[in-house]
């Protein structure tokens, strides 16, 4: 009964605490995460808490409150109506669907609330995407890819799901590269649903069926899995793949030289989108407005690259992060205001 | 009838036979809690705009509660639901976008869009009762193909709906939220589809479909028509989607079959068919969404809003089967 009540009292106090700290702060911003799977989701909303405390340095009190689960697209239109039943004055989202909350940003927009998409673009027009270009980010990797093998080989690539627009955006870059390269033949292209495993497995069908290629194009945690089916068929050194960023497959890819380079989608990005919105939410006024994208709304941020010349040092400084940590950067808070005028 | 009230039970008695004839209530009462409890944390949770808020989000949810209703009535599933709500999304947004908008338009594409979803119900009838495949795989199946085709219509999400169908959707008639008609709508609708002879039969099939067969119903043809009903009902889903939407997803649909299953059973049906009502599939879809809102107003730290949630849905699951099952004992 004790403890019971000593609970209670607990749950009041920080009930009363918590009721304090939202009269101090200036801002009020949800954060609204629609599935939970990796890790990389974890970590884009811890850095994305850290983030907001940082700005306390600055005198500008940013609260944070968080909505993440696996919810269907209605789950998280829910998050967005709650966000505006409590209040806040600036949503930032990873958002389920390009094109679902275009009518529930516009009541948001009404209400006057800031919404900025992060890590999938939106096409809302009342709503602002930061983060990073994930065709670029594809282009990237696949000019890299090219490159290694010199301008002409087999390649092929595993993809992520078909009809996800991140991954629609993606083929469409890495397609377009190869086209530039009259050597580069892709033979195949195959779906793993971003999951490791059935990466590994693709990764292994792929091998067998063509026994004769040189070059893989593979996103994300996928290729940890495909590189670990190159490994078992003993091709280390003969084919050069994409690689990822999380902490145990930079281990591999160290301690195995691999032909790897990778794109880094960093978790960072709703932090950089949570530094963005400080400044706008103050009515500062970007440089230049965020027209980027097919929607025209979108502010890009660079796409760090990681290939045979800066692993290891990128490697040496993940040292005590534990292996599911991804490789991260984000702009901090005079790179964003550097954005505004 | 299972339930009938034994001589030990004379006290409660008048209570459990209440209990056993509105199945719903247990339901009811934890919707009410639940309001409750969001406006304590939230008071602006009950303002009229949030309340018109969560009866547009759950809309959808609560159709597609009704429509694996009465699949479950006769102990059967679908798992192609939500693959069904993704289709008749793409179908008639990319209608729309080859049609134009006009209201006649609009209408006639809703059409096709129920013929859609009925199609998908019949396919699935005949897989199930027909082949005689196990329901919960051969729905799974079907959900592949459901999901291919509306891939096949819409490679990636993207393309708008005319602003009239969300205008309409978001908007009021005669100063009432149109969404509240559209619920009042569906009561009606419930209420004569309880009132028919295929409700009957579905339960009578999900109670003991070899009985069912012995005493003459034709229990293969009933089977199919609860799959086709389910159809036509994921379709009116996926209208209410399209409306909260106004765009075309191929994938929208595809995390709502479980909370569909979830509303079903927390509404007092029994999986093994036989049971239930279609009242209290649709007020659980609405406890799901309360649930979800009120773990976040009670302050729940991200990292453990699923596991809460997950807790919170099996609690009112304990609560709603333990109230039933003291009813019929």
């Amino acid at each position: 009964m004790k403890k019971l009540s000593l609970m209670a009292l607990t749950a009041a106090a920080t009930l009363v605490g918590s009721a304090l700290v939202a009269n101090a702060a200036d801002y009020k911003i949800g954060l609204s995460n629609g599935w939970v799977g990796s890790e990389w989701r974890t970590q884009m909303i811890a850095e994305a808490e850290a983030a907001a405390a940082k700005w306390k340095d600055r005198g500008v009190n940013v609260e944070v409150v968080v909505q993440s689960a696996n919810v269907d697209v209605p789950g998280q239109i829910a998050h967005v109506r709650n966000f505006i039943s409590e209040g806040v004055d600036a949503i930032i989202i990873n958002p389920n669907s390009p094109t679902a909350f275009d009518p529930v940003f516009a009541q948001a927009k009404d209400a006057g609330i800031l919404v900025i998409s992060t890590d999938a673009e939106v096409s809302s027009p009342d709503a602002l995407y930061v983060g990073i270009d994930q065709k670029g980010w594809a282009e990237a990797s696949a000019k890299w890819l090219a490159e290694a093998l010199g301008g002409k080989g087999k390649v092929v690539a595993i993809n992520g799901f078909a009809g996800h627009p991140a991954n629609e955006m993606r083929v469409a870059g890495y397609r377009e590269v190869f086209a530039k390269y009259p050597g580069i033949e892709i033979v195949n292209e195959v779906n793993a649903n971003w999951d490791q495993a059935q990466g590994q497995q693709a990764m292994q069908n792929l091998l067998a069926t063509y026994p004769d290629i040189n070059g893989v194009w593979v996103q994300d945690g996928m290729a940890a899995g495909a590189w670990r089916s190159i490994i078992d068929a003993g091709k280390t050194g003969d084919i050069a793949a994409t690689g990822e960023i999380r902490k145990d497959f930079l281990d591999l890819w160290v301690k195995n030289s691999f032909k790897s380079g990778a794109s880094v989608n960093p978790p960072g990005v709703m932090a950089s989108a949570l530094n963005v919105a400080v400044p706008m939410l103050e009515g500062r006024e970007l440089k230049t407005p965020a027209k980027d994208g097919v929607y025209g709304n979108a502010l890009y941020l660079p796409i760090p690259f990681i290939d045979g010349d800066n692993v290891a040092a990128i490697h040496d400084k993940l040292g005590g992060e534990p292996g599911y940590y991804s490789y991260t950067s984000s702009l901090s808070i005079e790179q964003a205001e550097a954005l505004f005028k | 009838m299972k339930g009938a009230p034994t001589a030990a039970a004379a006290g409660p008695a008048g209570l459990r036979q209440f209990l056993v004839r509105f199945p719903f209530l247990p339901a009811l009462c934890i919707l009410i809690v639940l309001l409750a409890l969001n406006g304590i944390f939230e008071p602006r949770s009950l303002s009229f705009r949030s309340l018109t808020g969560i009866v547009s989000t759950y809309l959808a949810l609560m159709m597609l509660a009704v429509a694996q209703t009465y699949v479950v009535y006769a102990g059967d599933i679908d798992l192609s639901v939500g693959a069904i709500v993704s289709l008749v999304n793409v179908a008639i947004v990319a209608l729309l976008q080859q049609m134009g908008g006009g209201g006649l338009t609009v209408l006639a594409v809703l059409g096709i869009g129920l013929a859609v979803g009925l199609a998908c119900g019949i396919v699935n009838g005949l897989v199930v009762a027909w082949l005689r495949l196990q329901a919960i795989v051969a729905t799974f199946a079907t959900s592949i193909l459901f999901t291919g085709l509306a891939l096949w219509i819409m490679p990636v999400a993207g393309t708008p709906a005319p602003a009239a169908v969300w205008r309409t959707y978001g908007g009021r008639i005669l100063e009432i939220p149109f969404v509240f008609w559209a619920v009042a709508a569906l009561a009606l609708v419930l209420a004569i589809l309880a009132r028919t002879r295929l409700t009957t039969q579905l339960l009578a099939v999900g109670d003991d479909a070899v009985r069912a067969y012995q005493s003459g119903l034709p229990v293969t043809r009933i089977r199919i028509r609860g799959y086709a009903l389910c159809g036509v009902f994921a379709a009116l889903a996926a209208f209410c989607v399209t409306g909260d939407t106004a765009s075309g997803d191929p994938l929208v649909g595809a995390k709502m079959t479980l909370s569909s299953v979830a509303a079903v059973v927390l509404g007092g049906c029994a999986l093994s068919g036989g049971v239930g009502t279609v009242t209290g599939s649709v007020l659980a879809a609405v406890i799901i969404g309360l649930i979800n809102s009120l773990v976040y107003f009670v302050g729940t730290p991200s990292e453990w809003q699923n596991l809460v949630q997950g807790l919170a849905i099996i609690v009112a699951l304990m609560a709603g089967v333990l109230v039933t099952r003291w009813a019929r004992s």
